[in-house]
């Protein structure tokens, strides 16, 4: 069986604090990411406090928690991280969040491949029946990385973001695991 | 919607871990139940260490385990849980009835249907699995009353009082547990 960890261009693995904690913090500092990540108002983190944030999150040891980085196959090089949370065992559902730290390396499609090998380790390694995610209305590449992964629209929360004097909504995206398959073999 | 958490002779219920220890305790002290139940040496526990022991267990985000008490008199007779493998949707069953003046009266095979219930159509798994001592003939038909197949032995792995027994695995899958309910 081949490694379903690995892309054509990049591949997943774990999560090293040091490492990402130095990353993390240096990718923090553009705001736009930040906006982009999270609904919060934009903060800065120093590398001791990303670090120490990492290593607490791993410690939790989540048996629904995956969690990985994202580096380029040709240089190893870290471009960023994806994870996948079980929200309900029950009924086979997970969040996904996903981010490419570089903004020179954004819009080259590696947040798409990365997304591409998450989907297929949730539908067929943790055997989920969906995935789901939330991006927001002014992140119009992630929506289309997300569209092209076979996501889609499902919902949104009007007006809920606020940023630079206007009011933006949440948008709700999802996949079920009959969708993935179906867009993967219109792909093939 | 029935309730899910109650049977014909027993309910399914939460306990503090000091009402569960005490009750432990006790049953532990008879040999023949925690040979009935269990592979490991017989051994005696203080409430306290017991106690502190499902304060751990009741943490375990893959075990889902229920006491047991009697709907006649509310009496706490025993426990049942899942513990679950979630990715294959496949869940391990253990039961355990402590007060012997209830042995053999279907206390346990309703505690059973209530928990292939609760397994299948709240927790949606697909398959539930089993294993029991060869020498615990009450259980094995028990099991069989509520739907379990015979899989398996592990021939002679179990030694007690100088002879060998073997371990004997049985399983249900959520089909044929829909099949025996509409044959029902």
């Amino acid at each position: 069986m081949r490694s379903i960890l690995q892309g054509k261009s990049v591949r997943l693995s774990a999560i090293d604090p040091e490492e990402m904690g130095k990353a993390g913090s240096n990718w923090n500092r553009d705001s736009e990411l930040d906006r982009f990540l999270d609904s919060r108002a934009a903060s800065l983190l120093s590398v001791k406090a990303t670090k120490d944030y990492l290593e607490k999150e791993l410690e939790k040891e989540e048996a629904g928690s995956f969690w990985f980085s994202i580096r380029r196959s040709e240089d190893n090089q870290l471009l960023g991280e994806i994870g996948l949370g079980v929200v309900h065992w029950n009924t086979s559902d997970a969040f996904v969040d996903l981010s490419i730290g570089e903004r020179d390396l954004w819009g080259k499609g590696f947040g798409t491949q990365a997304m591409n090998l998450v989907l297929e380790f949730a539908f067929t390694e943790v055997n989920l029946c969906r995935v789901t995610l939330t991006v927001f209305e002014y992140n119009p590449r992630a929506i289309r990385s997300y569209e092209k992964a076979g996501f889609r629209h499902e919902g949104r929360l009007r007006g809920l973001l606020s940023r630079e004097g206007k009011r933006w909504d949440v948008l709700y995206m999802g996949i079920l695991r009959e969708e993935w398959q179906e867009h993967n073999k219109s792909k093939a | 919607m029935r309730d899910l958490f109650r049977g014909e002779l027993v309910r399914l219920s939460g306990e503090d871990p000091e009402t569960r220890a005490k009750a432990e305790v006790r049953w532990e002290r008879d040999t023949e139940y925690h040979r009935l139940a269990d592979g490991d040496p017989a051994q005696l526990w203080s409430e306290k260490k017991m106690k502190e022991w499902m304060e751990k267990r009741m943490q375990r985000e893959n075990l889902h385990e229920f006491s047991i008490r009697s709907l006649a008199d509310d009496r706490l007779i025993g426990a049942i849980g899942l513990f679950v493998d979630w990715p294959h949707k496949d869940a391990w069953v253990g039961i355990g009835i402590g007060e012997r003046d209830l042995w053999g009266k279907g206390y346990g095979t309703d505690a059973m249907r209530l928990i292939l219930r609760y397994g299948f159509t709240e927790m949606n798994l697909r398959r539930i699995s089993l294993a029991l001592h060869a020498y615990n003939a009450r259980a094995q038909r028990s099991y069989e009353k509520a739907g379990f197949r015979l899989e398996g032995q592990m021939r002679q792995d179990q030694l007690k009082e100088g002879r060998r027994s073997d371990t004997v695995f049985m399983g249900l899958l959520h089909e044929e547990w829909l099949a025996m309910l509409a044959a029902q």
